[in-house]
Parts: structure tokens; C-alpha cells; sequence
């Protein structure tokens, strides 16, 4: 089906999808954060905060530092650092609008980050999953599909998140990548690790975020349907 | 003689004929072909109730002589012209239908189209004696490849041109499945199973995480980059494509240079186009910070929307959400991927309704000759 009108009026210029898709995306974001906040979020913070260390919380604000970034750039806003022995040694934020790759995203970037150092290092693939499996990410959002089934692939330690994501979750929402099987069939190569994963850090924090950036409108959305917000 | 004659005495008072209300409704051009079925799913499942004098069609004669229907969906609330007040089962409906052709089966040059491509894909990953997944990315409106690519977890960045380079065969020698291809054998004589007996340890999909148990290689002339799946591969060319196609106002463009570099085939093409004249309208600048005037998006794809993806095997979860996130149209895949598969063997990515985007997913049975053609 092609274009969707109300009677007596011009047709919108886009698809109805497109519509639906732009219209779930802004709505869903404020809803499914006001839910993380309320359901998950809030208890798992108030819990989180009683038994998260400090050094957690430290390496949540580099993330949400991280976030900021992108948000600066009118990017969606989500950010992470990559952990081992106590040190950051890897960061990153979503560049999906400027690469106009929507695979782009927080999480990607940190990992490509790594790899690259540790090829230039001349590290053999065995090392270098052997770092991997020392590192610990923290991402103001939970990793989606995607993210999630990499971090499985990559064989990371453990996950620190922010808010959940009930959308596209791969950490518990939606799917539970981080659960997979450790055990494959038939003797065949497990097809990914599972690690450990925790939520709801600072979770009110990296919501605060999106609602500032779906309030100023997305600019990467399939064409605006409704008018960008003033400007505060 | 009395005839008698009812009338009905309507709930509310019949208004002037020239000063009829009106009513906002949703409404959709629709392909004619479906017109019937359409119309009786819409009378099922969202009647015009208080309306049922209303015809639901409207055909329309455009330029050209080329007839379009219309099709009320729903009514529409006053002011409220935002989709998703519309019922969930009427949104499934329009999903279900809305520019994905193929559900409801392909006319025989459609599926001409589909072997053809699928066999460049397949071409693809069989042209290095070791075989990996490829992927092709088609749209299929010109029937023009955007984008294609093979696994490049293990060379990544060590081919500068489009052979590939031979590092990654002798890294995987055990891997290496030459003799299959030197062999007159047919692997499979029973065409109608479509299954393969060899377990293809090459294909990034089939074992993610194969790329960990390699044992330690001391030389560093090859180049290993574990999440360099075909899909993921295919994914940023015509996204760098796009950038080339379709410049954004300055300023990041430097960024872009490293990915630019990469083994992009569209690099050689011809149709590089300068980025039409930004528009003078202050107030479209505004809208649009990145500088696009309305005459460019109309041309610029929104990432994949509207392609179709050629996968020579079943994609893993991580690429399978990277072409949710990328929005391709529709996903056909030759062979299943029991171990890893998130499109019907492990996951079932195409039908988690909470996803904001849906593809539709189809097997391509390849015929018996085109298997023996390629010795898989």
C-alpha cells in the first residue's frame, strides 16, 4: 500500500510505513523509557545503588559522558566504555546519522576501537579473545540484538547497563543473547559465550537523554511528520 | 390501492445535501490485485460502522490512464492524524501488505529475478576455494546491486583490490575445502533436499564464534576482524555508497575517508552525482540540519528501505538485527543455519512484533543444476 490521507487533505509524502515506523520510534522511546524508569529501572537502580560500587557508577558517567557526545551531534543518545583491570580502554557513542549505517552504534564502535589496537599490536586471534574475556562494557542502554549477539561472539566478561530497552533488547527484553548456550550440538563450535549482565545503572540518567533528543526531534527519522519542537 | 412505503426515522436529523458533515478517515492507494481480498479482511476485521453507506473504493484515473484504487482504512480521529491511533490488527494488516511483494507468491519473472541474484550470491561465495557466506543487496525497483561482499573475518583490510587475497586460505588450511571444488563429484545427487552435508566452517554465520579458536599465528600479514560478516560488510558499502551518492552539507566528510577506502565495488561506478543545490528556504534548512533540501530526500534512500538482501546462508542474530536496523525489504537466503540461524532455525527474528521494523524472509530452493554449477 502506497499513501496513506486523511480526506480532503494532500497526501503525505511518505509511505505508510515510514509513518508508523518514525511515529513508534519517538512514542515508543518515551514510553518505553517512562516503563524502564517506573517497572525496571527505578527498583533495579534503587537496588543497584545499594550494591553497585562506586567505580561502577564512575565508569556510568564516562558512558553517559559518552552519550552526551552524541547527543551534542544530534545522534541517538547512547554511549559506552570498555573496562579491563580497572582502566578504560576503550570508548564510544552512536554515529549511526553520520555514517548513515544504522549498525553504527555505540557498542560497534568501542569494539572496533579494540580490535584495531590489538592487530596493530600484532596480537594472534587467540589473544585477543583472551582480552576480551577480561573486559567488562558499560552502555547507558541495553546493548539491542545486535550489540548483544556481538558481545556473545566477542566473549566479553560482563555488561553494565542503564536503562532497559523493550524494544529491540538482546540482554533480557526481547531476546536473552547473553544466556545462549554454552553447550552446542553435535560437538560443532558454540556459536556464541554467555556473560554476566547487570541493569537499571543510572538508568533515569540515560532516559533523561533520550527524552532530550526525541524533544528536539530526530533529524535522521524518515522525513518529520510533525513538527520539530521550539527550541527551549 | 394502498402502497405502503417505510421510511426509515434516522437518529439524527438528515442534513441539507449541500451541507453534508464530513468525516476524516485514513485511507491507502492499494495494488488492484488485492482489491477483493483487501476490502473483505477491512470489512472483517474494521467496519465502517454507522458508515455502511459509504463505498469503501474509489478508483481514480491518473495520467496516463493508469488506474489507482482507494481504500478507506479507518475512521480518524478529530486532529489526530497520527497512525498508530489506529487499531493494532488493522496496522498488521497494513504491514502485511504494504510494499512487501511475495507473500502472496511471485510471478515467474519475479522468481526469475530472485534465482538470478541469488546465484550471484552464491557465485560470490564460492569464489575463493575457501567458501563463506555473501551477500548481495538488490533494489529490486531497477533491479541494480547496490552493494555485495563476502565474510571478511580474516582479511580484513589486507586486500586493497578485489581478488581476495590468499592469506586466509593457507591461515585456514584445514578449513579448506579445495578438494571439493576440484572434484567432478557432485556433492549432492538428491536436489530436492537442499541440504548440505558439509559443515562449512568457513561461513561466519554458521559459527560465530569460530574466529576464537584459531590457534596462534605468529606472522601479522593477515588481518582478522571477528564481526566482519558478509551482511555487516554489505551493510556499510551502500551505506559509504550513500554518502557518495548523496553528499550531507560539509563537515563530517573527512571522517569518512578511512571507510571510504575500504573494497567498495561502487567506487568504480560512473554515476557519482553532485549533490543537488541546497535550497534557499531558511525554514527547510531549519527542519533539516543536515542540510538536505526536500528535492534530495526525495531521491536519497532512508538506509535500506526498499532493498532486498541476497544471503547464500541463513544469517546469524547480529546480522540478522543489523538488517532490521538498516530496514532492508525483504531477506532471501538459500541454505538454513541450524546452528546460529536467527531467521526460523534458532530465532525468529522476523516475527518479534516489538521490532520497528519488519522484513519479510524467504528460502530460495536453488534448482539441482545450479548446485552441481557452483559444487555445493
Amino acid at each position: 500500500m502506497g499513501v496513506a490521507y486523511k480526506n480532503s487533505e494532500t497526501p503525505f509524502n511518505t509511505t505508510l510505513a515510514d509513518q508508523r515506523l518514525y511515529i513508534q520510534i519517538s512514542n515508543h522511546l518515551f514510553s518505553s523509557v517512562r516503563v524502564a524508569v517506573t517497572l525496571k529501572g527505578f527498583e533495579l537502580e534503587r537496588e543497584g545503588v545499594k550494591m553497585t560500587s562506586s567505580e561502577t557508577l564512575t565508569f556510568m558517567e564516562l558512558a553517559i559522558h559518552q552519550a552526551k557526545l552524541a547527543l551534542d551531534v544530534l545522534e541517538v543518545p547512547v554511549g559506552c566504555v570498555i573496562v579491563e583491570d580497572g582502566k578504560v580502554i576503550a570508548s564510544g557513542r552512536n554515529r549511526t546519522t553520520e555514517t548513515r549505517n544504522a549498525t553504527r552504534h555505540a557498542e560497534m564502535e568501542a569494539v572496533d576501537v579494540l580490535l584495531v589496537q590489538w592487530q596493530k599490536n600484532g596480537l594472534s586471534m587467540s589473544e585477543v579473545a583472551e582480552n576480551f574475556s577480561n573486559c567488562s562494557l558499560y552502555v547507558t542502554c541495553e546493548p539491542c540484538i545486535m550489540c548483544a549477539s556481538v558481545l556473545s561472539i566477542l566473549g566479553i566478561k560482563e555488561v553494565f547497563y542503564g536503562c532497559s530497552n523493550d524494544k529491540f533488547g538482546g540482554c533480557g527484553s526481547i531476546l536473552s543473547l547473553h544466556l545462549s548456550n554454552s553447550t552446542p550440538l553435535n560437538n560443532e563450535v558454540s556459536s556464541g559465550k554467555s556473560f554476566k549482565c547487570t541493569g537499571g545503572i543510572m538508568a533515569s540518567e540515560a532516559v533523561l537523554l533520550f527524552r532530550t533528543f526525541y524533544e528536539q526531534g530526530n533529524p535522521n527519522a524518515p522525513k518529520p511528520h510533525r513538527s520539530l519542537a521550539p527550541q527551549a | 390501492m394502498t402502497s405502503c412505503l417505510i421510511v426509515h426515522i434516522p437518529d439524527k436529523e438528515p442534513y441539507d445535501l449541500h451541507h453534508q458533515p464530513t468525516e476524516s478517515v485514513f485511507a491507502s492507494a492499494i495494488n488492484p490485485k488485492h482489491a477483493n481480498q483487501i476490502v473483505r479482511r477491512l470489512n472483517q476485521i474494521a467496519p465502517l460502522e454507522d458508515l455502511r453507506h459509504v463505498k469503501r473504493i474509489q478508483k481514480k484515473v491518473l495520467e496516463g490512464g493508469e488506474i489507482q484504487l482507494l481504500v478507506i482504512l479507518s475512521l480518524a480521529s478529530e486532529g489526530n492524524n497520527q497512525l498508530d491511533s489506529m487499531p493494532p490488527h488493522l496496522q498488521e494488516l497494513i504491514s502485511s501488505y504494504h510494499n512487501i511483494d511475495g507473500i502472496t507468491g511471485f510471478s515467474e519473472e519475479d522468481s526469475q529475478t530472485v534465482l538470478k541474484f541469488m546465484q550471484s550470491a552464491v557465485e560470490l561465495a564460492t569464489s575463493n576455494s575457501l567458501v563463506v557466506n555473501a551477500a548481495v543487496i538488490v533494489d529490486p525497483s531497477t533491479k541494480q546491486i547496490i552493494s555485495s561482499a563476502r565474510d571478511q573475518i580474516y582479511a580484513w583490510n589486507s586486500c586493497k583490490d578485489d581478488s581476495y587475497c590468499g592469506k586466509p586460505e593457507s591461515f585456514n588450511s584445514h578449513l579448506n575445502i579445495s578438494s571439493i571444488c576440484d572434484s567432478h563429484e557432485p556433492l549432492h545427487s538428491n536436489s530436492s533436499s537442499n541440504q548440505l552435508k558439509q559443515p562449512y566452517t568457513g561461513v561466519a554465520c554458521l559459527y560465530p564464534r569460530q574466529w576464537a579458536e584459531q590457534q596462534s599465528h605468529s606472522q601479522s600479514s593477515y588481518y582478522c576482524h571477528p564481526l566482519r560478516h558478509a551482511s555487516i560488510v554489505a551493510i556499510e558499502s551502500s551505506a559509504a555508497r550513500d554518502r557518495n551518492l548523496f553528499p550531507s552539507e560539509g563537515n563530517n566528510e573527512a571522517s569518512y575517508q578511512e571507510l571510504d577506502s575500504e573494497n567498495a565495488s561502487w567506487t568504480n561506478s560512473p554515476a557519482k552525482r553532485q549533490k543537488t543545490v541546497c535550497g534557499n528556504d531558511e525554514d527547510d534548512d531549519k527542519l533539516n540540519p543536515r542540510g538536505q533540501t526536500s528535492d534530495q530526500s526525495s531521491t536519497r534512500p532512508y538506509l535500506c528501505t526498499g532493498y532486498d538482501i541476497y544471503l547464500v546462508w541463513e544469517p546469524c542474530a547480529m546480522c540478522a538485527m543489523a538488517l532490521v536496523h538498516q530496514r532492508i525489504r525483504r531477506i532471501f537466503y538459500a541454505f538454513p543455519n541450524p546452528n546460529a540461524g536467527a531467521l526460523g532455525s534458532v530465532h525468529r527474528l522476523q516475527g518479534e512484533k516489538s521490532l520497528n521494523h519488519h522484513y519479510a524472509v524467504f528460502r530460495v530452493l536453488l534448482p539441482e543444476e545450479a548446485l552441481h554449477k557452483f559444487h555445493i
